[in-house]
């Protein structure tokens, strides 16, 4: 498939180039800029779009891509419906309510298959099901109340026998005895914990029903329309960059590391959660079907998931034609 | 302290280097001892471990350093020249006084967590949104301040100048400039510290490096050492900064302050219009919003027009569920801001008093005040969450916190405003330093007080906010916080236009009271 891509674009170029190109001093073959706005800080999380950076995924198919770090004040929706990004990170539980809100988003992506919230606690007095949360002290933010009740009801177990303790997103809490077990996810207080001595048990809500893609890649109804090959380009990229990954999870933390001196990240917690996010990324879905995939089965599943926490949303949240085009479904 | 203090004995020179070591020596015992006490429970990290830290990673701190400190400074500037400006215009158009006030109040009473994002969209990367919103957090706490300073002059003065038949403009340059001095100082004095704090908090809507995305990194990682250094660092800048201009300030402004006598004036209440001022000010508001939204093309899914709040508070299908859930957590955050509030006028005014009866306890006093508001709020807001639990106390302490500084700044400020003249008066008849202080530095002080305390209201509003999203998680700042996080952005406005509104009728109430304190104690002030 993409042997047609560079033909077609290869005649562009020199098409473009008998036009003048070389007058104006620019290369031969133009790269479009676009920019694909993360969903939090650079983090060993998006790596595999580094290596699609460094490695010239992009650049080969004629994108010159920026990368735009989130943040706590930085919400994924706003850049990418004004158009300043092409492409964002956002997950079901977040893109659906900005569609309910009127915001014209589409899924073109699943990165993340399984859902990265875990109820976290130590090896001395672990949480390895649902059903051992009763009785227990459970530190979260009280803005994921309606996960923990979704959990709840998937597992019949019941609410009011947990004790809910507000508490911020650090795993502190758990350290100092406050609380049982956290509301976290996998890759990031339980790595922040081991890194400190502790030894955590992680108890994964998607192995309990709670199934909600994460990590997805949103963009705009009209650049799915008007900027297909844009978007096709910065897909096949990133499913290169995350390729390369999986073979040498340690290269792309260490990438991560050097790439973003500034930020004072640390090799050891960068690799382990570079492992850590592996099981969530790739499954035997999409081992058959390429990286990135999903089923109507499991869009199913997602929809019952956000039943639970409130929202309607319908099959058409997703929109897989461009990524059936990359993998020749 | 004071200019007129008439005793520099020699051993003042060896205070002057003694008593900042003594305090600050007593402050880092007290840090090692708290540290030690505290110790394994992730919030606190003593000196030493800051110190390694620091020396460990220092190429990492500097370059962070330099990021913020750059954008803080470009910020403070911007910030203060736009004061400045507003001022000017001010006192040169005394009609255009009311509603650049109002205006000016409104803009600062915007929460960040609102202004963020919608920065980062209009200028895209870079530091466009950290240098905005430093600008933003320093420019209404200078422009206060100076305004009070520009009336600061005796009327004697301005006959004087009217009689040699020159107007506003030369009253502006050669009696209201050079009394405004020390006010600007004051002012300034108290933005290094918000400049700083409003680059780290630009950060977080996606900057690229700096100290704010440190904080970030360092709280999540549990890496206390890290988001300790990274606090010290913040308020040794700031208390750098607010040393120099202090420093400045006593270069600069020499002469002793004049004897004020203006004859009190209760009709100059009832000739201004207050609901008038309040309307004009408020369809301008709402002009200035639709056109700004307009002009920069930006779509109505986050940015929403007055028209869309109206709806969702008043006229939509669950506009009495929107109000509920608003009003609930308004109720819940004002139960945390108003005794914080208090608290920290409380605190503030009276320590700048007691500084003036013992003026030995500045040692101690004053690198502790300068260094617990230079400390910024983004790092201390979750660990003192942690340390004093998510009750009320902890919100309640900092909000006093951010309101004791600058009221604490103002006031001292405010009590050297005491002229010399009645002093010595005072002191001819052998009046005791209580004597002096009650009849003639507290009725001085008085001005710049309720100019702190007007302040105080947007900036304990800012604190809650900041304390609610990123620490307690309840209130009207989390709710804020959630809005924005799952695109309800009519909730986000609409708190927004709120929380706007009551900081705004918060400051009005101060400024009632305080326009019938002064027309009896300071009148230049009132009249107009």
């Amino acid at each position: 498939m993409s042997q047609t891509r560079l033909t077609r674009r290869s005649l562009l170029a020199a098409g473009s180039a008998g036009l003048g190109a070389l007058a104006l001093g620019r290369p031969a073959h133009a790269q479009t800029s676009v920019a694909f706005q993360l969903s939090w800080l650079h983090s060993v999380q998006f790596a595999g779009s580094y290596i699609a950076q460094e490695n010239g995924a992009w650049a080969e198919r004629g994108l010159d891509v920026q990368l735009l770090q989130g943040g706590p004040n930085a919400p994924v929706e706003p850049p990418v419906i004004s158009g300043t990004a092409l492409m964002g990170i956002s997950g079901v539980d977040y893109t659906a309510p900005a569609v309910n809100e009127g915001a014209p988003f589409k899924i073109i992506f699943v990165a993340m298959q399984k859902n990265p919230f875990v109820v976290a606690s130590l090896s001395g007095a672990p949480i390895e099901r649902p059903q051992d949360l009763v009785g227990k002290r459970i530190g979260m933010a009280l803005a994921n109340m309606p996960v923990l009740q979704a959990l709840c009801t998937l597992n019949d177990v019941n609410i009011d026998e947990i004790e809910l303790v507000p508490t911020q997103y650090t795993a502190t809490p758990l350290l100092s005895g406050d609380v049982d077990c956290l509301l976290c996810w996998e890759t990031d207080l339980p790595v922040a914990m081991i890194i400190q001595g502790a030894e955590p048990v992680t108890m994964l809500l998607a192995d309990y029903g709670y199934e909600l893609h994460s990590q997805c890649y949103i963009a705009t109804e009209e650049s799915i329309a008007n900027r297909r090959d844009e978007l096709r380009a910065l897909l096949e990229g990133e499913i290169a960059g995350w390729t390369a990954y999986r073979e040498d999870t340690d290269a792309a933390a260490e990438l991560t590391v050097n790439k973003f001196p500034d930020l004072g990240l640390d090799l050891e917690t960068q690799k382990l959660q570079a492992e850590r996010q592996v099981p969530l990324m790739f499954s035997d879905v999409s081992d058959e079907n390429g990286f990135g995939w999903w089923t109507e089965e499991s869009v199913a599943r997602n929809i019952e998931t956000m039943k639970l926490l409130g929202f309607e949303v319908t099959p058409d949240l997703w929109d897989r034609s461009i990524l059936e085009e990359i993998h020749g479904a | 302290m004071n200019a007129v203090a008439a005793d520099p004995a020699p051993s003042r020179r060896v205070g002057a280097f003694v008593e900042p070591l003594l305090g600050l020596a007593v402050i880092l015992l007290g840090w090692e001892l708290a540290a030690r006490v505290l110790a394994g429970t992730f919030i606190l990290a003593s000196p030493l471990e800051v110190a390694r830290y620091l020396a460990q990673n220092t190429g990492l701190m500097s370059r962070a350093l330099a990021e913020t400190l750059g954008n803080a400074a470009l910020g403070f500037l911007w910030g203060n020249l736009a004061a400045v400006a507003l001022a000017t215009v001010a006192i040169l158009w005394p009609v255009t006084q009311r509603t650049l006030s109002g205006l000016a109040l409104l803009v600062f009473c915007l929460p960040l967590v609102a202004t963020g994002p919608i920065l980062r969209v209009l200028y895209g990367p870079g530091d466009g949104p950290q240098v905005t919103l430093a600008a933003m957090a320093v420019y209404y706490t200078t422009y206060v301040p100076l305004l009070v300073g520009l009336r600061a002059a005796p009327s004697s003065w301005f006959e004087l100048i009217r009689s040699y038949g020159r107007g506003r403009g030369s009253e502006l340059v050669h009696v209201r400039a050079m009394a405004a001095l020390p006010y600007l100082f004051a002012g300034l004095q108290i933005a290094a510290p918000a400049a700083f704090l409003g680059a780290m908090v630009g950060e977080f809507t996606g900057a690229e490096r700096g100290m704010g995305v440190l904080t970030i990194r360092a709280m999540r990682a549990l890496d206390v050492p890290a988001t300790w250094a990274l606090a010290c660092t913040a308020a040794a800048v700031s208390i750098a900064a607010y040393a120099a201009i202090g420093a400045l300030a006593r270069a600069l402004t020499k002469a002793p302050p004049p004897v004020i006598l203006a004859s009190p004036d209760t009709s100059g209440l009832r000739r201004n219009k207050p609901i008038l001022n309040a309307f004009i000010t408020l369809v301008l508001a709402l002009a200035l919003w639709w056109g700004a939204m307009a002009a920069f093309d930006l779509t109505p899914f986050f940015a929403k027009r007055p028209g869309d709040v109206l709806e969702a508070l008043l006229l939509a299908p669950d506009a009495a569920q929107t109000r509920t859930t608003l009003l609930a957590a308004l109720g819940e955050t004002a139960k945390l801001v108003v005794p914080g509030y208090l608290a920290g006028l409380a605190l503030g005014a009276g320590l700048a008093t007691l500084l003036t009866l013992v003026p030995a306890a500045a040692a101690v006093a004053m690198p502790l005040a300068v260094s617990l508001r230079s400390v910024p709020i983004v790092t201390t807001a979750p660990l003192a969450v942690l340390l004093l639990g998510r009750g009320p106390a902890g919100t309640i302490t900092l909000v006093a916190v951010m309101v004791f500084f600058p009221t604490f700044v103002a006031c001292l400020h405010g009590l050297r405003q005491a002229p010399g003249q009645i002093l010595d008066v005072l002191r001819s008849y052998a009046a005791g330093p209580v004597a002096r202080l009650v009849h003639v530095r507290l009725p001085a002080m008085l001005p710049a007080f309720f100019a702190a305390a007007r302040m105080g209201v947007p900036a304990s509003v800012l604190a809650v906010t900041v304390v609610e999203w990123l620490g307690t998680g309840q209130g009207v700042g989390a709710l804020m916080a959630l809005s924005a996080s799952l695109s309800d952005y009519d909730m986000l406005w609409s708190s927004i236009v709120v929380v706007a509104l009551v900081s705004v009728l918060g400051y009005a109430g101060v400024a009632w009271v305080e326009a019938r304190i002064l027309s009896r104690y300071a009148a230049e002030q009132v009249a107009r």
